[in-house]
């Protein structure tokens, strides 16, 4: 996979032509904040890519496409659920959500220092989201998968490695909200606060 | 420019192939059990039960055995010792078949096998120009079939009521126990013992 990653990254790179515009590559670790009974644990399991063109040449105001994907993970030590009619299951399980999204989002830089190495900035994204709720126990699951709205704002910084180089740095906060809702394990929508890092590919 | 935009909402669909799974080995180490009872029923007033020694039922969709032996097979027996350890210590007593017991409890594999095949066309291509010489040039993946099969099973523990037998000699299942999946255990005997003992464990009305 993550040579996947790489090719796709350095392939997207390349094919963006001459304008000033980054494409990005990002580690993503994400917070749930919605039915954190349910999945509470922080992921690791996410990545972020995306890229940005930017409009004007005082490089103000960019617009973009950003795609993510986390996975959320609980194990549930063995429980008994007492089902109506008298029945009852013991069993051990995961419960585990992937979520995935893809937005449009624009961005605003501010300016520091001469502005030819520091970009932070802060933007929003809006586009659409598929989550889906998985309980797994034994060989046997459970899923209930949901597509919806989704937004996310989200403040960063870029850092250029170098005057002269293309190759920069890139940290973000954000912030997701996705009406990806699931009525079997009682999700009205899904929120979730995520940190990522990673290596942007500067063009210009 | 363009192909960069479209190159990322293009990577949309692989992101969603990236979907990770659980650790398989945490969840193989003991089995899923259910449990299901007639609530009309008082086992209060059940004492008495029959057993098989050494044979367990099989039912499956690829194997024209009905039963499996202990001759044949280590499972049965300490399916059947564990069965009737929980029987007697819920307060049951075995009996013979022809001493008119109030239960009959029947134990077997229930086994689901699938074969799935999908026949895969490769992508392929003839070009039109003749940069690769006059005539050639082409490639031409055959079609395949990939196959795949799953191969599932649950030990079935079930208690028949013996003392309500229909006119046309049925009788009705009052407690069963559905324990899974056999064929992915780790430790098929001793997690098939664990489940035993927890299906009683989840049925406290289980007690004479």
């Amino acid at each position: 996979m993550k040579r996947y990653l790489i090719i796709l990254f350095l392939g997207v790179g390349g094919i963006a032509s001459a304008q000033d515009n980054y494409f990005y590559i990002n580690w993503d670790v994400n917070f749930p904040l919605t039915n954190t009974e349910w999945v509470g644990a922080t992921s690791t399991r996410g990545a972020k890519l995306g890229f940005r063109k930017f409009i004007g040449s005082e490089r103000k105001f960019s617009v973009g496409v950003d795609v993510n994907w986390a996975y959320y993970e609980e194990y549930k030590p063995t429980e008994t659920f007492l089902q109506p009619g008298g029945g009852a299951i013991t069993t051990d399980y995961f419960n585990d959500i992937f979520q995935a999204g893809a937005v449009a989002s624009g961005q605003y830089y501010f300016p520091l220092g001469n502005g030819s190495r520091f970009f932070p900035y802060a933007g929003i994204g809006l586009g659409a989201g598929r989550t889906a709720y998985k309980v797994s126990y034994n060989i046997y699951t459970d899923e209930e998968d949901s597509w919806g709205f989704l937004a996310r704002p989200e403040a960063g910084i870029l850092v250029r490695l170098g005057e002269r180089r293309r190759l920069g740095l890139m940290a973000a906060v954000h912030y997701d909200f996705s009406t990806t809702k699931s009525e079997s394990y009682n999700y009205d929508n899904f929120m979730n606060a995520g940190f990522q890092i990673g290596i942007m590919m500067m063009q210009w | 420019m363009k192909r960069a935009w479209i190159a990322c909402i293009c990577l949309a669909p692989l992101l969603l192939a990236c979907e990770p799974e659980p650790d398989a080995m945490l969840l193989l180490d003991q089995l899923v059990v259910s449990t299901n009872y007639d609530t009309n029923i008082n086992f209060e007033t059940y004492s008495t039960y029959s057993i098989a020694t050494d044979t367990i039922g099989f039912v499956s969709n690829q194997s024209n055995d009905t039963i499996l032996v202990n001759t044949k097979s280590t499972y049965p027996r300490p399916v059947l010792q564990k069965v009737v350890a929980n029987l007697n210590s819920a307060g049951y007593t075995r009996v013979g078949r022809n001493e008119n017991p109030d239960m009959r409890i029947n134990v077997y594999v229930v086994n689901n096998y699938d074969l799935y095949q999908q026949v895969v066309y490769p992508n392929y291509y003839y070009p039109s120009y003749y940069g690769y010489g006059y005539g050639y040039g082409g490639y031409y993946g055959y079609p395949y079939v990939n196959t795949y099969e799953s191969n599932t099973g649950s030990l079935v523990v079930e208690i028949l009521d013996l003392k309500t037998v229909t006119p046309d000699k049925k009788v009705k299942v009052i407690w069963g126990a559905y324990m899974g999946d056999v064929y992915s255990a780790i430790d098929v005997i001793k997690q098939s013992e664990e489940a035993i003992d927890q299906a009683f464990i989840q049925s406290p009305y289980l007690h004479n």
